[in-house]
């Protein structure tokens, strides 16, 4: 049973009279991890705030068309100081603020909590307070906190973008490890030499369309490359003028090399 | 004290200025003012050097002491410019003990300790979130706006200088302040939904702060004593 499925939707937001998605179509299978790529403004976190049913509930707007969601989803906002609860005075709190609200009984809050923060290596920050955070350390905490209320669906908007190089390759890791245990994955993301190495399924939104969905394969062809979109090593391969089809990453690159 | 329950400290806040303004002046005033000092002298009344918590000694309750006593002064020097001196003694003592509560409760109230014990007396999330959030935003803003400060000065605009310097400093400060918070407010909204805090969600409570029979009787000595006074002021 596929845990998200969209069904030409198209998303107006308020007062708006152009659609933010159009006539959008995407399953998203337990255990597979899509990624959303496309230049700023395409939809990618429009069609987030849809999946999550915060798209046009607390948004407000106007929705066409069926958004199946068949498990508990979650999801990780662009930027992190703004996803802080104002609720919590330590880490560990804030990472305990999303099971708090579901109501679990303490030992198991205590159990997801530890595991989360275990798991995006933080565990030395629980006793500080999140506002004297950095922008990386706070990002890794708003995604344990996501983490510890244990959605089957997770939605995560630039989750890397605060990150530097080692924290983020440790991100993916932890996504890639969440995609084996079962959990569904819609990361929407602008680090694309990531892509290969941790999606399944790529899905190419262009002014609020699907201009094309794929394996990872699609960041390197000539129409991905020609709006920007292709990994560097595909873009470099082929300004070099070296044949097609183009390497996506460096290992490829070093494979193919004549 | 920051290990009284949380209701105890409010009502203590609460208590001492209600009775300088019941109480006749200035006898009245003067005593809760001495308590309100009193109170901002006590061990743990101040983050001490090291911002953990309980302090050990009585040298960091000083700076709460002299807090107080530094936001009351201005006060003071209003009345006097307004009333006679028998009328500014009057009001004076009685808004100094509010000036000297709530400076007080602020350095003894954890944040965190209030939000669990509204949450653990079953208190609706949204309220707690009220009283939370408010307690929050403080160091936040003051971040934010000491960024703004700073990335202002980089652009060569000084907070230094003539009163119409300073004017401009202000206003190049606060509306980037107020209107980021503005901005915030949509996504924070999201991201709140998100986690589960949602009108009539039944949190749990993480460490809810013992709630010592001793204290629930102080609180209840004190509401009674409040009504005792304003009775016996009013017949």
């Amino acid at each position: 049973m596929t845990p998200l499925a969209l069904e030409e939707v198209t998303f107006w937001y308020p007062a708006t009279e152009t659609p933010a998605l159009r006539d959008v179509a995407l399953e998203v299978a337990a255990g597979e991890i899509v990624a959303l790529v496309g230049k700023v403004g395409a939809g990618a976190s429009t069609l987030l705030l849809v999946a999550a049913d915060l798209a046009p509930r607390v948004t407000g707007g106007r929705l066409a068309g069926a958004v199946r969601r068949r498990a508990r989803s979650g999801i990780v906002l662009p930027t992190p100081w703004t996803q802080l609860s104002g609720m919590a005075f330590t880490v560990w709190d804030e990472v305990a603020f999303g099971p708090a609200n579901l109501g679990w009984p303490g030992h198991e809050i205590a159990r997801h909590v530890d595991h989360a923060l275990e798991r995006l290596e933080i565990v030395s920050l629980a006793a500080r307070d999140p506002v004297t955070l950095s922008g990386g350390e706070l990002q890794r905490v708003i995604v344990a906190g996501l983490l510890a209320m244990d959605p089957d669906l997770m939605l995560l908007d630039e989750p890397t973008a605060e990150l530097d190089p080692a924290g983020a390759r440790s991100v993916w890791r932890l996504l890639r490890l969440l995609a084996g245990e079962g959990k569904a994955i819609v990361v929407a993301t602008s680090e694309l030499d990531a892509v290969p190495d941790v999606a399944d399924q790529v899905v190419w939104l262009d002014d609020g369309a699907v201009r094309a969905i794929g394996t990872p394969q699609l960041l390197a062809e000539d129409a991905a490359c020609d709006d920007g979109l292709g990994t560097t090593v595909a873009r470099i391969w082929r300004a070099a003028g070296l044949a097609p089809p183009y390497p996506l990453t460096v290992a490829d690159a070093v494979r193919r090399w004549p | 004290m920051r290990t009284l329950h949380p209701f105890t400290l409010l009502a203590v806040a609460a208590a001492l200025p209600a009775l300088a303004w019941i109480l006749p002046a200035p006898g009245g005033g003067l005593a809760t003012l001495l308590v309100a000092l009193s109170l901002t002298l006590t061990p743990g009344a101040s983050p001490g050097p090291a911002g953990t918590g309980i302090s050990r000694s009585w040298r960091p309750g000083l700076v709460v002491f002299r807090t107080a006593l530094f936001t009351a002064a201005p006060f003071w020097l209003f009345l006097l410019l307004l009333h006679d001196v028998r009328t500014t003694v009057a009001i004076g003592l009685r808004i100094s003990t509010m000036v000297a509560s709530f400076v007080w409760l602020a350095a003894v109230l954890a944040p965190d300790r209030l939000v669990e014990a509204t949450v653990a007396r079953g208190w609706s999330v949204t309220a707690a979130y009220l009283f939370a959030a408010t307690l929050s935003a403080v160091p936040v803003l003051k971040a934010r706006a000491r960024r703004i400060v700073e990335a202002q000065r980089c652009r060569g605009l000084s907070p230094r200088g003539s009163v119409a310097n300073r004017f401009r400093a202000l206003r190049a400060l606060a509306l980037p302040l107020v209107l980021s918070a503005l901005h915030e407010v949509d996504e924070r909204t999201l991201a709140l939904e998100s986690r589960g805090l949602v009108s009539g969600a039944r949190r749990t409570s993480l460490a809810p702060p013992p709630d010592r029979v001793v204290e629930r009787v102080v609180r209840w000595g004190l509401l009674l004593l409040c009504l005792a006074a304003l009775v016996r002021r009013l017949a």
